[in-house]
């Protein structure tokens, strides 16, 4: 049971122990503690960092990568969009969905490395006030469980099986997590502007 | 005089009932300019697979104008989404928006953004289907594709710029940008 278990669905099971972690951290208030272990970091990346120092000083170049996160994130929307409702059957059906996952997992990882990359800089440039957000946190856990789902749960189920041998429902389940989780990343994002 | 007929709405607007709501309410305007955001993810974010198809980045095994068609509809309703919305947002705060230079440059940018869509699409339409299994489209379209990418940065990074104060009419005296800007009172004052 065990051998099968690491063998057959590895990815899986390293999500799950990583989850069950999350649970036990949580009961015993670990995330607590270490968040507000947390808050000399973030003071360094704001003030101490060149990241945050540039940030800082030159709003124009502040301005630009918020702009660089923007596209990065719109171009995820797309792929995610196109990917997700074909795995739902509402767009390009005639098409095998195994094309059009595979064709835009590339960009939507590229993209991925993009928004976080510009993500981490803004972040840098405002860190004394993200860290005392509730919305930050949870746009970063949404980013961990939607970054986690994709490369651990999503792509290898549709990589490794032929679709037609998955049950209808668990690709619509698939499409329909991933739809929430893309689009609760980019809500928070813009609520931490508001916030 | 362009200048004096556009503030002069701007101060119409601005002076009416439901433009001081929309910016009075603290989630009435955060939630238009929410949705103006996230709906880039739909109609910007198809844009782009269709543009990136064209030059051959993403999904080339599929025919090009069948995902330019299928995707038209959703990226659409996104634009419409996105347009009532900027027209939301540029209503709540008039003044200040039609006085931006980075709000002017955008609708520049967002014109030559529609005309080369227009143009695509006619070149789409008019080109015949063998070029649509091809990694890349032909050059054409493949040029149009790509201005098109750059305008949409643009309109997005101008966007972007809207909210910064860098060249608010009270904050340079420089009167190309001051004209530009639309800034009839510090031009009339220098």
């Amino acid at each position: 049971m065990l051998n099968l278990l690491l063998s057959q669905y590895r990815k899986t099971t390293i999500l799950f122990l990583v989850l069950i972690l999350i649970a036990i951290l949580e009961a015993f208030e670990v995330r607590t503690s270490i968040h507000g272990n947390t808050l000399p970091y973030f003071e360094w990346l704001k003030n101490s960092s060149w990241l945050g120092i540039i940030g800082t000083t030159y709003g124009s170049v502040y301005a630009t990568v918020e702009a660089v996160h923007l596209i990065s994130m719109a171009i995820i929307g797309g792929t995610v969009l196109v990917a997700d409702l074909r795995l739902l059957g509402i767009i390009l059906t005639d098409i095998p969905s195994e094309t059009i996952t595979r064709g835009t997992h590339k960009v939507f990882r590229n993209a991925l490395i993009f928004a976080v990359a510009s993500g981490i800089f803004c972040a840098a440039g405002v860190a004394d006030k993200v860290y005392y957000m509730p919305v930050f946190w949870i746009k970063m856990l949404a980013l961990i469980a939607g970054s986690c789902f994709v490369f651990l749960v999503k792509q290898p189920l549709l990589n490794t099986v032929p679709h037609d041998e998955i049950r209808p429902w668990t690709l619509r389940l698939l499409a329909v997590c991933s739809l929430l989780v893309w689009f609760t990343v980019a809500a928070t994002g813009r609520w931490i502007g508001f916030s | 005089m362009i200048n004096e007929m556009l503030l002069q709405f701007a101060h119409w607007m601005e002076a009416q009932p439901y433009s001081q709501m929309l910016v009075a309410g603290y989630f009435s305007y955060n939630w238009v300019e929410a949705t103006h955001v996230l709906t880039l993810m739909l109609s910007i974010g198809s844009l782009f697979v269709i543009d990136l198809r064209m030059i051959g980045l993403i999904l080339t095994e599929v025919p090009a104008s069948k995902l330019a068609e299928r995707l038209h509809k959703p990226m659409m309703i996104g634009f419409v989404i996105m347009f009532i919305t900027g027209a939301l947002l540029v209503y709540a705060k008039p003044v200040e928006t039609i006085q931006s230079l980075w709000f002017r440059i955008k609708m520049i940018l967002l014109v030559l953004a529609f005309i080369n869509a227009w143009v695509f699409n006619a070149r789409m339409k008019a080109a015949d289907g063998t070029w649509d299994m091809d990694p890349v489209a032909p050059k054409a379209l493949r040029t149009g594709a790509i201005i098109s990418l750059l305008l949409w940065c643009g309109v997005v990074t101008l966007g972007r710029y809207i909210p910064y104060d860098w060249v608010d009419c009270v904050n340079t005296d420089n009167p190309t940008i001051l004209w530009a800007a639309g800034c009839v009172d510090q031009l009339n004052a220098l």
